[in-house]
């Protein structure tokens, strides 16, 4: 199978504030492509512009400048109706919070997007029964939102984001707000749906040791991206090199903060 | 300190706080409405045909009053809310609870007082407003009606500061009893769906029989009088709460159910399960009130259209003319009549012939019946006419005939006239129908009747005959005619009776009356004018009170919807499709209320029978005209809520 770019993302910026204004650059010039079966992971401290960039790959925000393809299709171009389309069809969300209606159940939840495409009803009970088999979350079935653990929530989310079978799927710290031991559970699962699958995941996350089940992690500061890590050994080496980059980039703000402040002191 | 943060804490939530203080100041200005009515004695006295009316108003007030502390209590119970996660936070901050309380309590009051003040300074306007209003629409004299009334002002204040020291309470009671984190965590809370249980079963056998035994109140309330009225107040909305609170959860949960895999709509009625709940109450509430509003207004025009029947009853015939002079000619010319007769007659010797061809060639239409209830049931007279009498032999029959009883016949269709005008309803006929001519040669009683709706109400005769054209070319009096007319529809040509009355009064110089059927009409009117005030003016009250229910509830409920709405359109819905499941959503949240409301209506009605001779008369007018409020109130809040949940 020929590996197709899911993201081609090129010279992309996303400005806040108009002309006469002071003018933000949320994402300035960001470039990169993303082939299909790639593990990804953004991360950047927080302000840095990470989410911006999440949310213009998920077409909620558009950029000022720049065009983004996912799986080939031009989503800058697409009008709110197609992209309200594309993204039921194509992309797949878990979120770090809000992440399920809680006026409906679980196999509700799930079947979501099947249902919201029309999907004949033998259909939608087939797939939906075999991922609720699959994240191990069949005996919640007819359970509401409010009354399962955080880390049976997510695992829903994890369900309801994969049951269309996205082209891509995309996460907002989706471990966020789990304790280790459903953090770690919820990311086995990316890892076996990335491996096992071949499903294409892009992530957002601030947390070293979530980023480290990623096959690669572009790291981004004031909206641009300033640093691309591969994996390339064990998981637990590719953590400590992420602490290190971390680290590295701690130091440099820090120190770059510390001098600003100085100056201000000088003239104060 | 902590006064200074609650003032600026309620400055951010001033959106809420405005719709909060809209519906009480609207709950307020309504029940001011309804006292004005309900106090002022000698007015609604004077200007109802009701006999037990101030019976009504005495439990009219105790059902709004019923209604309204729900409504505060419910309120109050949204301003808690409101407020409840920033006081958890002063508490974790280290504010004493008994400090947050006298906020809360202050709180409630300086809301209570403000929406007082602006509930009775928009009561009077309103009360003004609808008064002058419907007094034109009417031509109702509303002369002992007063917009800013003392006794209703009292009783408002009264009630209202009763109520909302009592809410503050409330309040008081249940923040004492919430901990700190609930009051933190207070909005977290996930609403619960439905489960089926025993005592919901009883609560269906109770509201079945509670609704039965109010409808039946209802419906024999001629025969019950004040228990009935007692019974059909309190049964029915016992019934309409019981049983919306008992059928509506598992008959969402059912939809819902069936629903379960069919995209948006799984979500609509996901949406819907989990709000009817803390909904039903409210939709019980709405419904009693659309029940009281449409059902005013329906018993308003009822009224109305009673004048209409009455005028039926009094003549079949809309016009009737005597001698139609070039004027009266000219209006008679532009009407288009479905049926129009010319009969000619002579008064000769205090004795009224009539040209028997005429009658026998021009057949007229009858009540087939006589009473109220048959005011709309025609026949022709099909009787035969008796032998012409104008002959010699015949008048000597007759004059002696005329000795025993016509001498009563006369001076029975003077008065017999005048009578039954005043009453406006019985034609009086009944008594000449033995007394005129009895033996086998007598008019059959249709043909009496007939004759005595056409005689000339300014000659005075002794006795009514038949004579052949012979008879009647030879008598000596001068030949007169009556021409009468019956269009379609009567009150399409109010104008032109209005002419024709207007012409025979000029015709007899004021000295006569005209008795005719459009007269006939605008009494009655009159007479029903007050009552039909009355009804559309607390109909207007109702379904006000009605809408800033329903509003206030949904809108207040809205908040917590933004994220779910939002989460869908990540997820890919299009907008029109959360759009359409909005439309649907509170459709059936419209829905519900407006059958149950329009029933209790359709059976209500019945409570007017005892007066009135047809309630159900027309009785679409109002239902439309409920549909079309209804509707286009549903429009409106459908397009605040989408403009609050879909940003």
């Amino acid at each position: 199978m020929a590996i197709k770019p899911v993201i081609e993302m090129n010279k992309v910026s996303k400005i806040y504030g108009g002309k006469t204004e002071n003018q933000v650059f949320a994402l300035n010039d960001v470039s990169f492509t993303m082939q299909e079966g790639e593990f990804i992971g953004i991360m950047g401290a927080s302000g840095s512009g990470k989410t911006t960039l999440l949310n213009v790959v998920s077409t909620l925000d558009h950029p000022t400048e720049g065009t983004v393809a996912i799986a080939g299709t031009d989503i800058t171009r697409m009008k709110a109706r197609e992209l309200s389309d594309f993204r039921a069809q194509r992309l797949g969300f878990i979120f770090q919070e809000f992440n399920l209606l809680d006026n409906l159940t679980v196999y509700e939840n799930v079947a979501l997007p099947l249902s919201l495409q029309d999907l004949p009803v033998h259909q939608i009970m087939d797939r939906v029964g075999k991922v609720l088999e699959q994240l191990g979350i069949a005996e919640l079935a007819d359970k509401y939102p409010a009354t399962i653990s955080g880390g049976q929530r997510q695992r829903t989310a994890a369900a309801r984001a994969i049951v269309h079978e996205p082209a891509l799927l995309l996460g907002d710290e989706p471990t966020g707000s789990l304790d280790t031991k459903n953090a770690v559970g919820l990311l086995e699962q990316m890892k076996r749906l990335n491996e096992q699958q071949q499903i294409s995941i892009l992530m957002v996350t601030h947390d070293a040791f979530s980023a480290s089940y990623c096959s690669r992690i572009l790291f981004i500061q004031d909206g641009r991206l300033v640093q691309e890590l591969y994996r390339l050994g064990s998981r637990e080496a590719f953590y400590k090199q992420i602490l290190n980059v971390l680290g590295d980039y701690g130091a440099a703000a820090a120190e770059a903060a510390a001098k600003e402040l100085s100056a201000v002191e000088d003239r104060g | 300190m902590l006064m200074k943060l609650a003032l600026s804490g309620m400055k951010s939530k001033l959106k809420d706080y405005l719709v909060l203080l809209a519906g009480l100041v609207i709950s307020i200005s309504i029940f001011y409405m309804f006292q004005t009515m309900a106090w002022n004695r000698s007015f609604t006295e004077n200007n109802a045909v009701i006999n037990s009316i101030q019976l009504v108003y005495v439990l009219g007030t105790i059902l709004l009053s019923a209604i309204t502390f729900f409504y505060i209590l419910y309120a109050n119970g949204f301003l808690l809310s409101l407020r409840q996660r920033e006081f958890g936070l002063y508490m974790v901050l280290g504010a004493r609870k008994d400090k947050i309380r006298k906020l809360m309590f202050i709180e409630t009051i300086v809301l209570g007082m403000v929406s007082l003040a602006a509930g009775l300074g928009i009561g009077f306007g309103l009360s003004a407003l609808v008064g002058r209003l419907m007094a034109q629409q009417l031509q109702a004299d509303l002369t002992g009606y007063y917009p800013v009334y003392g006794p209703a002002i009292g009783f408002t204040v009264l009630f209202f500061v009763a109520l909302f020291i009592f809410s503050a309470l409330w309040n008081q009671l249940k923040l004492a009893r919430m901990q700190v984190l609930q009051l933190l965590h207070g909005s977290m809370r996930a609403d619960r769906p439905w489960r089926s249980s025993g005592w919901k079963k009883v609560m269906v056998v109770v509201g079945v029989i509670a609704i039965l035994l109010g409808y039946l109140s209802l419906t024999f309330m001629e025969q019950l009088r004040e228990i009935g009225l007692f019974t059909a107040t309190i049964m029915t909305p016992l019934g309409t709460y019981l049983l919306f609170m008992a059928f509506l959860p598992p008959l969402v949960a059912r939809l819902k159910k069936s629903h379960q895999l069919r995209g948006i709509r799984a979500f609509t009625f996901g949406q819907l399960s989990f709000r009817i709940n803390e909904l039903t109450k409210l939709l019980a509430t709405v419904a009693m009130l659309i029940a009281l509003g449409a059902g005013a207004i329906a018993g308003g025009l009822a009224f109305w259209n009673d004048a209409f029947i009455r005028g039926e009853t009094y003549r079949v015939y809309d016009a009737t003319v005597h001698d139609p002079n070039e004027a009266e000619t000219n209006v008679l010319a532009g009407i288009p009549f479905k049926e129009r007769f010319t009969y000619r007659y002579k008064l000769d010797n205090e004795i009224l012939y009539y040209a028997k061809e005429d009658l026998e060639s021009q057949r007229p239409l009858v009540h087939s019946q006589q009473g109220r209830d048959y005011w709309d049931q025609l026949k022709r007279v099909e009787d035969p006419l008796p032998k012409a009498t104008a002959d010699s032999a015949g008048k000597a029959v007759a004059g002696e005939s005329a000795n025993s009883s016509a001498g009563g016949v006369a001076g029975e269709s003077a008065d017999g006239t005048a009578a039954s005008a005043d009453t406006g309803i019985e034609s009086g006929v009944e008594g000449e129908t033995a007394g005129g001519i009895e033996n086998g040669e007598s008019l059959s009683s249709d043909w009496t009747t007939f004759l005595w709706q056409i005689a000339p109400t300014n000659l005075s005769y002794s006795d009514v005959r038949l004579a052949d054209n012979v008879q009647f070319d030879a008598l000596e009096a001068k030949e007169q005619i009556v021409v009468i007319g019956r269009t379609d529809d009567f009150l399409a040509y109010r104008s032109s009776w209005e002419k024709l009355d207007q012409l025979a009064m000029e015709k007899s110089e004021g000295m006569g009356v005209t008795w005719s059927k459009y007269e006939n009409y605008q009494r009655a009117l009159g007479i029903s004018s007050g009552t039909m005030f009355m009804g559309f003016f607390l109909g207007i009250a109702f379904l006000a009170m009605m809408a800033s229910c329903l509003m206030f509830k949904i809108l207040s409920g809205a908040a917590k919807d933004i994220q779910r709405y939002e989460m869908l359109h990540k997820l890919g819905v299009r907008r029109e499709r959360l759009s359409r499941s909005i439309y649907t959503e509170l459709l059936l949240v419209f829905l519900f209320p407006g059958i149950a409301g329009l029933l209790h209506v359709l059976v209500g009605m019945r409570l007017f029978s005892f007066i009135l001779a047809e309630p159900y008369y027309r009785l679409w007018l109002p239902i439309l005209l409920f549909a079309v409020i209804y509707s286009a109130y549903y429009f409106i809040t459908v397009n605040l809520y989408k403009r609050i949940v879909l940003r």
